[in-house]
């Protein structure tokens, strides 16, 4: 029970017998889609994990692609430009979701208020997050630019000596990553939490108004608790979503200043399509993927608790 | 299920752009195959595009089965790389001829991408260019690339603003940061936006460059003698870092360098927000052309300064031409590369696009040198430009390169000593892991 | 009262926050060379249509937006005609193993892009489809596929039992079934799962980048991040083109964001 994907709780089963001809159908229906996945999603991971053995340089076709074992993988873990990159991404991720998933609360409490012109609001909160990311990244980095940037705009206005170049800065260009991915998917993490709005009942509020409670405490006893599941589920889908992040930092930033926003998808990218280091840039990917697989567990099993206690109750 | 139908409707029109894109590729095909040969010709988008589009009309004119289409890689060579390599990778049949940059040779040719061109790039004619540009394209004893050009970075100066201060050039960089400071001075309260100087700092392989011309100048080097191990831990690469960071960074070229690649940096400079240029030899015509630029004639270049007791040192850059390996035309690519090199068409493009030619004759032509005040003089400047190392494995290492100059440039506070000698030990583990086994 | 006014100031802050940084783009999109060059930077516009023209003529935007759109609608077609058996499969008909089956088609949706391209790129070059349309529907299919069966399971699931029984008994088999009585049921799932995977491949990026190095063949998203200009950078032809690219997009939010609210809702109830 435990181990069951979110949304696969069925309690529902055909009241049919079953019969073997429908078995065969189904699979059937099911084969398409299960090559599709075996070819381009399982077996390329398998791959690359195979790959990740090798040290393979393919600048080098005369050192051949001996097979090293797990060298590349303790490479990695004294690499100290893996280990910046593995702590920005730690830190993008973080970053994200808690402010995706602050905003986005605000917004799904916003549209699921009853007003007039809610389906132009809704349609404007969904708007960042229509626009291609590629898109988003040039524009937030024309918002950033150090002579023409909106930013420096609002903040000086006139006073063009005081401008600020913010993507040459460390900080605020990995700031400004964070800002253009919240700017983007808050309103993802809103739609999920709408669902999960959607569903809490009326009369639960009722009789807490009956009973006295101020909206702010419907809010913190009933509202929160009630809205977990969607919650956990908001953060699932981007954490694995912050993990991955890569168009941002290829417009932006290519991973600079100094490294300050080169996050590990990039760098597995860069090692693997532009050193043309295939093993070790296959041992980055990998551990990028085992990253997020683990992390992704652990939340289906909150979930799953959490459902199980759903039951339970 | 009224929607069905618009469904079937959309899936035809799918369908069709599938057929149609399918047919445009037979279509293309046969139109390729006796005659007219398209070649696909990689470069980035030309600075100087009329002078290209006169070149090559000049070129289909003498071959009229022949035409060219162009393809505009990115303008920084680090995304240019990545561009031109998948394509090679894809095997892709319509890349036939490309300009790679300097450093790419040994790469391209070890992973079997370029057309080794022996035959074709005869020892004598390879003699009339100059030799670091030929060895630039050598790897194992075997041409790769003919040289389109050389560039080497120079120092470009606003004369007037020098004038008024009754200043020359600066021979060293600790003379030119005393006449930035004086000028800027002088100009605060007029210019507020002028700064010191501009270059190129921002995270990507002109950063490698521009330091290489700081290092050097004070007799630093990247490599050891033996291009064997990696020397940024040393005193005097350590003391030029140190340099940068603290009087161009934080200081004359402000912090908004780090975001900069030639264009950007170049345009601050015609629009006359700054004192002094870093560039290629290109940048004097853009420079002096009155639809771009804002400081006409009141341009100076000169050879970059040194550090007291070091010497003026300009990072060897500049592209060849190469023929994919997957090119289904090498031989009329050839021909394409044989015109665009020849003497006359390196004039043609030194004149027009003020380029700084391969070919060593060409630096006493007149008419080269009426169009291009800046080659006067500086034959030995262009001779004595400094490589960037030769491997296989450049990219790995100009990563690892890129990401310690702009972390020690970037980030204030950093304990440089150990970030250099961490950057040394993954560069010789490359190096190390990549030395073919004698 | 304090509840009106919150409300009223949340609504501004989502309206503004969501469309103000975008609608500075618009408007840079409509500036002079001058006004875009400008230091302190213009508000109000007065170039005209010129970077539009100049974008769509110069910088081949058409060819970029007829790849999406054949990219982007193949992509929708065949995820539906393989996901909505599959969903159906796995939501309506009993099958060993097939809380794993699903676990297993959904697990995708986490994988890193990263971490499957290489050996993607290597099975495309071995079927010569590198540099193909067809090649980029490949990876994109099976990455949006998750998606369409999560949505339209949720969908399939809650669909009441006695109209299959129905057909059934009509002697209807089990594909007939799902053809003729549930999936114009489904109609809206359909829709919302149609909607969420054409955005994904109209934005999808990384892919595109490695398997397409054609300009005649590549996608919007690739000549966006790859713009570039003469001398520097082109900012106004850029977001001349950045508007073309999300108009599409804006106008389908739009028209359908009650469908793609409801169908998300749908699929996230379930948790």
């Amino acid at each position: 029970m435990t181990n069951r994907p979110p949304s696969l709780t069925s309690t529902w089963s055909p009241a049919m017998p079953a019969r073997g001809a429908d078995q065969a159908a189904a699979w059937w229906m099911l084969a398409p889609a299960l090559a599709f996945t075996l070819v381009f999603a399982l077996y390329p991971v398998v791959d690359s994990f195979v790959l990740s053995l090798h040290r393979i340089f393919l600048g080098v076709p005369a050192l051949g692609q001996p097979f090293v074992g797990l060298d590349n993988y303790a490479v990695l873990a004294a690499d100290p430009v893996a280990r910046q990159a593995f702590l920005v991404t730690l830190a993008f991720v973080l970053l994200t979701t808690v402010l995706e998933l602050l905003l986005g609360l605000g917004i799904a409490l916003v549209i699921h208020e009853r007003f007039s012109g809610r389906g132009w609001v809704r349609a404007a909160a969904l708007i960042p997050w229509s626009i291609p990311t590629v898109v988003a990244s040039q524009m937030w980095r024309y918002i950033f630019n150090d002579q023409y940037g909106l930013a420096n705009l609002f903040l000086f206005g006139d006073e063009v000596a005081r401008y600020v170049p913010w993507l040459a800065y460390p900080g605020f260009a990995f700031l400004a990553i964070v800002l253009a991915d919240v700017w983007k998917t808050s309103s993802f993490a809103g739609l999920l939490i709408l669902a999960g709005l959607q569903v809490i009942p009326d009369d639960v509020y009722d009789a807490a108004k009956i009973d006295g409670a101020s909206t702010w405490q419907r809010f913190w006893r009933i509202t929160l608790p009630l809205l977990s599941p969607a919650l956990l589920l908001a953060l699932l889908f981007r954490t694995m979503d912050a993990f991955r992040v890569f168009d941002l930092v290829f417009v932006m930033t290519q991973g600079g200043p100094g490294g300050a926003t080169q996050v590990l998808q990039f760098y597995g990218y860069k090692a693997l399509f532009t050193e043309g280091r295939m093993g070790y840039g296959a041992a980055i990917s990998f551990t990028v993927f085992l990253a997020i697989f683990l992390l992704s567990l652990l939340y289906i099993k909150a979930m799953g608790s959490k459902v199980l206690q759903k039951e339970a109750a | 299920m009224n929607r069905l139908p618009l469904w079937i409707l959309g899936l035809a029109a799918i369908l069709w752009g599938l057929a149609a894109s399918a047919q445009d590729h037979a279509g293309t095909r046969t139109a390729l195959s006796p005659d007219p040969i398209v070649l696909r010709f990689v470069s980035w988008k030309p600075d100087h595009p009329q002078a290209w589009n006169e070149a090559i009309a000049r070129f289909t004119q003498a071959h009229p089965h022949i035409s060219i289409v162009r393809e505009i890689a990115p303008h920084s060579s680090t995304a240019y790389h990545d561009l031109l390599t998948q394509k090679l990778k894809n095997q892709d049949p319509t890349v036939d001829l490309f300009f790679m940059d300097v450093i790419w040779a040994p790469e391209f040719a070890a992973a079997g991408w370029a057309l080794p061109l022996d035959d074709l790039f005869a020892p004598s004619e390879r003699a009339r260019f100059l030799p670091a540009t030929v060895e630039a394209g050598t790897y194992d004893g075997r041409p790769f690339g003919v040289p389109s050009r050389i560039d080497v970075g120079m120092l470009y100066y606003r004369q007037d603003l020098l004038q008024r201060y009754g200043l020359t050039p600066p021979q060293t960089w600790e003379e030119l940061v005393r006449q930035a400071d004086l000028i800027l001075k002088g100009e605060a309260t007029t210019h507020p936006l002028l700064r010191g100087y501009s270059g190129q700092f921002k995270q990507y392989e002109g950063l490698v460059c521009n330091m290489l011309e700081f290092i050097g100048s004070r007799g630093g080097q990247l490599l050891d003698e033996e291009r064997r191990r990696s020397t940024l831990a040393t005193p005097e690469t350590l003391a030029s870092v140190q340099f940068v960071r603290d009087q161009m960074i934080h200081r004359l070229a402000t912090r908004a360098a780090l975001t900069y690649q030639e264009p950007e940096s170049l345009s601050i400079f015609i629009q006359g927000h700054a004192v002094f240029h870093r560039n290629w030899p290109y940048a004097w015509e853009i420079a002096n052309r009155s639809t771009r630029s804002a400081i006409t004639g009141k341009v100076g270049v000169a050879p970059l300064p040194r550090f007291a007791g070091g010497s003026s040192t300009s990072a060897l850059g500049g592209w060849l031409y190469g023929i994919s390996a997957y090119s289904r035309h090498p031989k009329e690519a050839w021909e394409f590369i044989a015109f665009l090199s020849s003497q006359e068409m390196q004039k043609f493009f030194a004149i027009r696009a003020g380029l700084a030619p391969s070919r060593s004759a060409l630096f006493t032509d007149p008419e080269v040198l009426a169009a291009n005040p800046q080659f006067q003089d500086q034959v030995a400047v262009f001779q004595a430009a400094a490589p960037r190392p030769r491997t296989p494995v450049y990219p790995a290492v100009s990563h690892v390169l890129q990401r310690y100059f702009s972390r020690a440039l970037a980030f204030t506070g950093l304990d440089l000593e150990a970030e250099a000698a961490s950057a040394d030990r993954q560069i010789n583990r490359l190096l190390q892991l990549t030395e073919p086994r004698a | 009262m304090t509840r009106r006014i919150l409300l009223g100031l949340g609504i501004l802050l989502t309206v503004v926050g969501s469309l103000f940084p975008f609608f500075w783009f618009v408007i840079t999109s409509f500036k002079s060379q001058q006004e875009v060059e400008a230091i302190p930077p213009t508000w109000l516009p007065s170039g005209g249509v010129g970077f539009y023209r100049s974008a769509l003529v110069e910088y081949h935007l058409v060819d970029y937006i007829l790849n999406s759109v054949v990219v982007a609608g193949a992509t929708t077609l065949i995820a539906l005609a393989v996901g909505i058996p599959a969903a159906y499969a796995l939501a309506r008909l009993k099958l060993p193993g097939k809380t794993w089956i699903m676990g297993g088609l959904l697990s995708v949706s986490m994988f890193p892009q990263v971490a499957i391209a290489g050996p993607v790129w290597q099975i495309l070059e071995g079927l010569g489809g590198l540099n193909t349309r067809w090649g980029l529907l490949l990876p994109y299919i099976t990455l949006t596929l998750p998606l369409v069966i999560w949505i339209l399971a949720s969908f399939f699931k809650e669909l009441p039992e006695e109209l299959e029984e129905a057909a059934r008994v009509d002697g209807c088999g089990v594909f007939q079934t799902m053809i003729r009585v549930m999936v114009p049921l489904a109609a809206p799932g359909i829709f919302t799962a149609a909607i969420l995977t054409f955005i994904y491949a109209w934005n999808e990026f990384f892919f595109a980048l490695l398997i397409l190095t054609q300009p005649e063949k590549q996608t919007l998203p690739v000549g966006i991040a790859l713009f570039q200009g003469e001398f520097s950078m082109p900012w106004g032809e850029l977001a001349a083109a950045s508007v073309i690219a999300t108009l599409p997009l804006v106008i389908l939010v739009i028209c359908f964001q009650r469908w793609i609210v409801s169908g998300l809702s749908a699929g996230a109830v379930k948790g």
